[in-house]
């Protein structure tokens, strides 16, 4: 590859390192709201409370029939309306918390419905409520088996997070894009930004596979 | 003179469907009686067990234990249901053994044992677990105390099953099939262990299919077809001289030899 231009991928690697550490800093506060707000919602979803779980059935219809892109320009944009003023760096973090507390919740509720009924049925019949129930029986069992679609939530949220290039944030995605506007070097950065998303998301995929391994 | 019935059973259907699974059983069980409810399966003998403690929602009719409706509080002739935390309250007072166990997978035995006295009666974490320690040692199980429920024998699981149950204290308990998931040689520890809690006086309603148990350790045999209550007779008597045909027909059936 004679074209291929080595020189400007370790001009832009200290650029790329600081936007990869915007996209985990967004990345973890995201899906530490966001894991929040899906336990909670998976929580009330198998509840026999039905306001809640009508209100967080229209959440969940609202997140997986829109696009992530659509859910960030709304809260960039709405949520200044209402009186809410957010930095960017805010506003990416809540539209992405947004995002997966909505399939965390759907997570969350498949994996307290995968424990068997008579789970249930022996919890309520030494006395505890529905909620002792959720809490101290079924979602203790389901932890392992939330694990594995949980990761896969997270590894769509990091690359989700590129969507946040579009606010101006300067995340990784936009580090990179930044560089080539100045240099017209696409081909070798965005190559660049494909080994950095790997690399972090592999740290991720092997951080799962222990964490499963522990719950076992 | 006879005494205040423990269980009073009045008038209970439960419905799925248009199928009446029980269809309005009557049925007063006084304190110490051990009744053993018998009958070919569909008959609707669990049903009937799971909803005494309301695990299942009886479509009809209503449920006293010791006087008090398991449905919910008698106001001005008018019944205002229970609410879910008052249901609860009122189940503590039936211990009830599955078929499948149904132990905590994820709890040792012994927590298995502690988590209702610990998290349902509000017991320290130091006093749950004595008590918990005492009721495995009953069933004999003290030196499995650490172990999960996949690391046990099915006998064992049951075991540590009923003593989950007893745990809680109840005045009832509730057996659905304790013995029909076991391997045969595993069935006469658990059946073991629940002759000797009748032993002790516990009243118990007891669904099963092991005839000889029912005739050495039953107080009252029930039998049941088509969700009714056909027959309410003696052990020896209804071993000896079933009066329902359809009580013969299934004895006849089953063909399990009842020593004399």
């Amino acid at each position: 590859m004679p074209d291929f231009d080595w020189a400007v991928m370790w001009y832009a690697a200290p650029y790329m390192v600081q936007g990869a550490v915007v996209t985990l800093e967004i990345s973890i506060c995201a899906l530490a709201l966001g894991t929040l707000v899906g336990l909670v919602c998976g929580l009330l979803s198998v509840s026999d409370l039905a306001i809640p779980k009508a209100i967080v059935r229209g959440y969940v219809y609202f997140v997986r029939g829109t696009p992530a892109l659509v859910q960030i320009f709304l809260v960039y944009f709405a949520l200044p309306r209402i009186g809410f003023e957010l930095s960017a760096f805010s506003s990416g973090v809540v539209a992405l918390a947004f995002n997966s507390g909505g399939f965390i919740s759907e997570i969350v509720r498949a994996g307290l419905q995968s424990i068997d009924v008579g789970q249930t049925e022996a919890a309520l019949s030494i006395g505890m409520t529905n909620r002792q129930s959720i809490l101290f029986i079924l979602l203790p069992q389901s932890l392992r088996r939330i694990t594995p679609p949980l990761t896969n939530e997270v590894i769509t949220l990091v690359k989700s997070s590129s969507l946040l290039s579009v606010i101006s944030i300067t995340e990784l995605t936009r580090s990179a894009q930044v560089i080539i506007a100045e240099r017209f070097t696409p081909f070798e950065l965005y190559a660049e930004l494909a080994v950095y998303y790997l690399v972090i998301i592999s740290v991720l995929a092997w951080f799962s596979e222990y964490v499963e391994k522990k719950l076992a | 003179m006879r005494a205040e019935p423990l269980l009073s059973i009045r008038g209970l259907s439960k419905i799925f469907g248009e199928v009446p699974v029980v269809d309005r059983v009557d049925l007063a069980v006084t304190a110490g009686e051990i009744v053993i409810l018998v009958g070919p399966s569909g008959a609707g003998k669990s049903t009937l067990l799971r909803c005494v403690n309301r695990i299942e929602i009886p479509s009809e009719g209503e449920v006293l234990l010791d006087g008090t409706n398991m449905a919910g509080e008698l106001r001005n002739g008018k019944l205002i249901p229970d609410p879910p935390t008052a249901t609860a309250r009122k189940r503590r007072r039936i211990g009830m053994v599955f078929q499948r166990f149904n132990l905590f997978a994820h709890l040792t035995a012994l927590d298995n044992v502690a988590i209702g006295p610990r998290r349902v009666l509000g017991m320290n974490h130091v006093d749950a677990h004595a008590l918990a320690a005492e009721q495995l040692a009953r069933v004999r199980l003290s030196e499995h105390a650490m172990k999960r429920p996949a690391q046990l024998s099915g006998g064992q699981q049951q075991r540590v099953a009923i003593a989950r149950a007893m745990a809680m204290r109840p005045v009832l308990m509730l057996f659905d099939e304790p013995t029909s998931a076991l391997d045969p040689e595993l069935v006469g520890e658990v059946l073991e262990v629940i002759r000797a809690l009748a032993q002790d006086g516990m009243t118990m309603l007891v669904v099963t299919h092991e005839m000889q148990f029912a005739r050495e350790v039953g107080t009252r045999v029930l039998f049941m077809d088509s969700g009714r209550i056909l027959e309410d007779a003696a052990p020896i008597a209804f071993f000896a001289t079933p009066e329902h045909p359809r009580a013969r027909e299934f004895l006849r059936r089953i063909h399990t030899p009842v020593a004399a």
